[in-house]
């Protein structure tokens, strides 16, 4: 159960943006108390939308999370990992339905619509990652990254850069 | 017409007389008659608190590390902290200290004064260290969760009848291995001295984790409708990992392998969850599982890493688990598990075969991960993994 969140200024930011997922970290960091519950997350998750750029090329966003808070945002040229411990991958079709879903349920996404429901099989969603251990960060704090998006619901999102 | 009977005249059913008699009379002589060092402090302390002295020798910073303060971190004060202040973070390869004498004390002047516990006999502190172990262990305090006020009981919604009993079912699987996920850390826990401290902390999360994953299912069942059918196939499984004959071979067998499988299992269960409430319990259970893994594939590699014979040390790895791998195979082809994770998969009983198509496809992603975790602990098991890639499940004509 979700303790009160501080609900921020109300933005208008287009997905997919390095805007749009720094306002995803302006939310977690305003709202350290429900992070505290939550517990540390200390990893580098990677975020890409496989057909978001020009002509349909990938797009990545590099979210540094360290002890309660999301502390850097960083757009990639490259779907390539680099220093991240695992990058969530999907077209931006489903991200865009998953946000919506989660902006419908008022922050929570329904049974279909979670990252775990959607990366599992490794479709819609795929979780990538060079090291087995490093990808065990996306499952150890899977909670934290699960809520983490379901910020999007606390401010609006336009579609399309 | 007899008399209403009242709560406090009810009498307690009779019981068997629990206590051992020759294992009390062994206790007595053993510290009346064969351990004299107790008899002897106490008889000094007696002598000197009578005569009103002091000793005061505490006061005494010879031979210890007094005076070098430990400054904390942005989290805190954690094990990493204070094992950077010399003294104190020097993890000895072999453990000699059996008692409880804390590392970095002053407590070499009374070592032969000392008792000895020879349960401690995990003394090679590669045979349990992973370099993750205090992260991991910070990790598990800051993210514990309360099974009981954390979860959304109060929107559990009933579910058609061919759910909610493959629901739990699951769940009464989970929490009878959840039981063997505590009693083999607990095991060891009590096998490890003292000096490798951050390794029994983490091993007591560990134990705190299964106890609430344990917990959540049972109440899961219980809300739900009810546990149902316990199954020989698990017990198998869960016993072999008890009886692993070292700490390394069973976190490998429990925590790389099993848990590595239960946690593709919460996966799953997170994904074909039919409510709010049962994704909430997956989610944080994978979280748990997935530090248990961490900690048995760093382990693993680490004992590989530093074996003195690393080929005899990796062919004996071999040798467990090719058993190991069996032995747990009964649990993950029981009836009790498999069909209830189809039914989930499928929508219902009527769907089940679709269900098996799903988890054949699930299958062998486990088992792939399985090797990959493996394969990244330096212990490379493809070649020789007794377990079917592909979902051993033929199609009925």
């Amino acid at each position: 159960m979700s303790a009160a969140v501080e609900v921020m200024k109300a933005a208008t930011v287009s997905f997919p943006s390095q805007a749009w997922f720094q306002q995803l970290a302006d939310q977690m960091n305003a709202n350290r108390a429900r992070q505290e519950q939550l517990g540390y997350v200390d990893c580098v998750a990677q975020f890409t939308v496989l057909d978001g750029g020009p002509g349909g090329a990938p797009l990545a966003y590099r979210v540094t999370f360290e002890e309660f808070s999301a502390i850097a945002v960083d757009e990639v040229p490259t779907r390539e990992l680099g220093v991240a411990d695992f990058a969530l991958e999907g077209d931006y079709a489903t991200w865009k339905e998953m946000i919506e879903n989660i902006v419908d349920g008022h922050g929570r996404p329904d049974l279909e619509h979670s990252l775990n429901r959607l990366s599992h099989m490794g479709t819609p969603m795929k979780l990538v990652s060079t090291d087995p251990v490093q990808a065990d960060c996306y499952f150890r704090f899977n909670q934290s990254l699960q809520e983490f998006v379901n910020a999007c619901a606390r401010f609006t999102t336009v579609f399309g850069r | 017409m007899n008399e209403p009977i009242r709560v406090e005249n009810l009498q307690p059913l009779d019981q068997p007389y629990l206590m051992d008699e020759a294992q009390l009379a062994d206790y007595e002589a053993s510290y009346r008659n064969d351990y004299h060092a107790w008899a002897q402090v106490l008889g000094e302390n007696v002598e000197r608190i009578r005569r009103g002295s002091y000793s005061l020798h505490w006061l005494n910073t010879d031979g210890g590390n007094w005076g070098k303060r430990a400054k904390p971190s942005s989290r805190g004060l954690t094990y990493t902290d204070i094992n950077r202040v010399r003294g104190y973070g020097d993890i000895p390869q072999r453990a000699d200290w059996f008692n409880f004498a804390p590392r970095g004390s002053i407590r070499e002047p009374y070592r032969d004064r000392m008792p000895v516990v020879t349960d401690y006999v995990v003394t090679n502190r590669d045979e349990l260290w992973a370099d993750n172990v205090i992260t991991l262990y910070e990790e598990a305090k800051a993210r514990q969760w309360n099974a009981t006020k954390d979860i959304p009981w109060h929107e559990l919604e009933a579910l058609p009848e061919d759910l909610e009993k493959a629901t739990c079912q699951l769940c009464t699987f989970l929490t009878e291995v959840e039981f063997v996920a505590g009693d083999f850390p607990a095991k060891w826990l009590y096998r490890t001295p003292q000096d490798f401290l951050e390794v029994k902390s983490f091993l007591a999360t560990q134990l705190m984790d299964e106890a609430r994953h344990q917990e959540v299912f049972r109440k899961r069942a219980i809300a739900g409708g009810g546990l149902l059918h316990a199954s020989p196939g698990f017990e198998w499984a869960l016993k072999a990992i008890l009886d692993a004959p070292s700490h390394t071979m069973g976190t490998f067998l429990l925590n790389l392998l099993g848990e590595g499988l239960v946690l593709s299992v919460f996966r799953s269960g997170e994904m074909i969850a039919k409510t709010q409430v049962d994704k909430e319990i997956f989610r944080r259970c994978l979280q748990d599982e997935a530090r248990h893994v961490s900690y048995g594939v760093l382990e693993l590699k680490n004992y590989l890493a530093t074996h003195p014979q690393r080929e005899q040390g990796i062919e004996e790895m071999h040798r467990f688990a090719d058993v190991g791998e069996q032995v747990i195979l009964t649990a993950f082809t029981e009836a009790a598990l498999i069909e209830p994770v189809a039914v989930l998969l499928g929508g219902g009983l009527k769907h089940i075969d679709k269900g098996m198509e799903g988890l054949a496809h699930m299958w062998r992603m486990f088992i792939d991960e399985y090797l990959q975790r493996c394969a990244s602990a330096g212990f490379d098991r493809r070649a020789r993994c007794t377990i079917p890639l592909d979902l051993p499940w033929g199609v009925a004509k």
